[in-house]
């Protein structure tokens, strides 16, 4: 009796992860099929398998470019954040000073923010600067969507480590700075880690921004490209497919190595 | 000069030493500052006014009379409010009996984990075309399914239909958020004191019992804080209605968000003073919200205890 139990309940496990799962594995099966052969069944397994759509997609419909911006734009965001944000958590975790919860609380309540607050405005002030439909532009942006949930993850961090570390830093005649780069940040480590793999997967997926303030081809990232791409061939499925797949396989090889980490990142804060 | 300082002893027998903390915020101030903080300060300032290439004008409260009359915007708040709170029940509900499931040990729980887990990574853009084709009306998975089982009346082109469109994208969201809210909980389950629950078995306490009376009040914390979390990021959704129906068919799925960029960057107008309007009323809004819900849920845990 128990056993049927248990066995009818793993049934239903499978069912919801074949559910959850089972649109990326059709996907991938698209990817390597041509068009034609789709349309002559939608779910047949592929045979031949056309690995060649890859390359195909890579240098003849500019997924090289698209690719190659996003991994500009987002290692430099994700770079950038990850110092400025540690420097401020840093200083707001270890130094008491007045307003130091109000600057935290300001920082903190921006995570609930709607876009649309700022970007109306953004794309005015980057027109002015000349840094609309630029990557330092978009970067810099990037840099400042993900800066309030960066300085959040790791001050929580810096809080724990205990002050008696620093106290023996200081003896030993480390500087303030010196105490940040080389006993806080290393101790950090792991909060870091997580926040560096969370800021890369959200801003390797954002769009809105980049919509926003990205217009030319040449700098397009790759959910612009995508975007562009299924508006020039909506009826192309096997492409787009391919497209689909250049832009989670470095989302997937990420996961594959860090999974916990990622969900450590992604569930910091829910749980209280 | 700071309060507090005198309670608490200096960490390091200096005085406060504003210029390194200067050096350490600095950065992150002006990032905020210039990017953030001035960008939302001046989206109201535009709302006073029409906002051209390259001319401004004070128009006063016009845009926020003119705001009050669209029928559009209010179609859009109403189909965003639909949206953040029937997200919320459906993802957390499914999610609790997922990870209630995981939680009674069964094999293979690390797997079901990690691959529930995967939709939340893929951007809205991938997750939005691949059910695009799988709400296809010729050859979309769901109408084949319906087709194959002789419910022709049933198959529809989901998205297309002004009845299911908005339904079949909120679908979509919670299949892909259902995951993260399991294993957010699953976490929550895993940390309580295995005592209380043994204790709970001792009292011969049936299943039905123990979820209802020392499962569910322990994770209520954790509940709440998914629900105000899924709710935020519902009223604050884009990417995936602008890459599946960009608001069609009929401002069905019209929401908030596409509707400040179809304002914005859309339409021939080219006033940016209209959709700042917008922004700054849904701001006021999504904070009022946020605060009321967080708010009642604290009242409820009070009378609780």
């Amino acid at each position: 009796m128990a056993s049927l139990k248990r066995s009818i309940l793993l049934l239903i496990l499978c069912g919801y992860t074949a559910f959850a799962a089972g649109p990326f594995v059709w996907a991938a099966m698209l990817s390597l099929r041509t068009t034609t052969e789709i349309h002559l069944d939608h779910f047949a397994l592929p045979d031949p398998i056309h690995w060649e759509k890859f390359p195909d997609a890579w240098f003849n419909s500019n997924y090289a470019t698209y690719f190659l911006n996003s991994v500009q734009v987002v290692v430099a965001a994700v770079l950038i954040v990850t110092i400025v944000g540690a420097m401020a958590a840093h200083c707001l975790a270890r130094y008491r000073f007045r307003f130091n919860r109000l600057i935290y609380f300001v920082l903190f309540s921006t995570i609930i923010f709607p876009p649309q607050i700022t970007i109306i405005s953004l794309f005015q002030v980057l027109v002015n600067y000349g840094l609309y439909n630029s990557k330092l532009g978009l970067t810099l942006v990037y840099v400042a969507i993900q800066l309030p949930l960066t300085v959040y993850i790791l001050e929580s961090f810096f809080a724990r480590i205990p002050a008696d570390l620093f106290d023996a830093a200081r003896m030993d005649g480390y500087s303030d700075w010196e105490i940040f780069w080389r006993v806080a940040l290393p101790v950090a480590l792991p909060a870091v880690a997580t926040t560096v793999i969370l800021n890369f997967i959200l801003l390797w997926n954002e769009f809105l921004f980049a919509v926003v303030l990205i217009t030319e081809e040449a700098n397009r990232t790759l959910p612009l490209g995508i975007q562009r791409f299924i508006g020039d061939t909506q009826e192309d499925i096997g492409m787009i497919a391919t497209g689909l797949m250049i832009a989670i396989i470095p989302v997937v090889v990420i996961y594959a190595f860090f999974s916990e980490k990622l969900i450590q990142g992604m569930t910091a804060g829910a749980v209280k | 000069m700071a309060e507090g300082a005198e309670t608490r002893v200096a960490d390091d027998g200096l005085r406060r030493p504003w210029g390194t903390i200067l050096a350490f915020l600095l950065p992150a101030l002006t990032l905020y500052v210039a990017l953030t903080a001035y960008p939302a300060v001046r989206t109201f300032w535009n709302s006073f006014h029409i906002v051209l290439p390259r001319r401004e004008e004070f128009v006063g409260l016009a845009n926020y009379v003119e705001l009050a009359g669209d029928d559009i915007f209010w179609r859009a708040v109403s189909n965003t409010l639909v949206w953040a709170c029937a997200s919320p029940v459906i993802e957390v509900s499914i999610a609790l009996l997922l990870a209630l499931a995981l939680y009674a040990k069964v094999p293979g729980a690390r797997f079901f984990r990690v691959a529930w887990f995967t939709p939340v990574l893929m951007s809205y853009i991938v997750v939005g075309i691949l059910w695009l084709w799988i709400y296809n009306y010729d050859w979309g998975p769901i109408n084949v399914a319906l087709r194959a089982l002789g419910l022709d009346h049933l198959a529809r082109p989901w998205l297309g239909d002004p009845d299911t469109a908005l339904p079949a994208l909120i679908f979509v969201a919670s299949w892909m958020w259902v995951g993260f809210n399991m294993v957010v909980l699953l976490a929550a389950l895993h940390s309580l004191p295995r005592e209380v629950i043994e204790a709970a078995e001792l009292d011969n306490c049936g299943w039905g019992g123990k979820l209802i009376f020392v499962i569910l009040p322990l994770v209520s914390a954790t509940l709440l804080n998914l629900v105000v979390l899924s709710f935020i990021g519902k009223m604050k959704i884009f990417d995936l209605v602008w890459i599946t129906t960009k608001g069609n068919p009929l401002w069905s799925t019209e929401t908030v968000s596409t509707y400040v960029y179809k304002r914005a960057f859309e339409w021939t107008t080219f006033d940016l003073g209209y959709p700042s309007t917008i922004a700054a009323v849904w701001f006021v809004i999504v904070l009022a919200a946020v605060l009321g819900l967080t708010r009642l849920f604290k009242l409820r845990e009070k009378l609780e205890y």
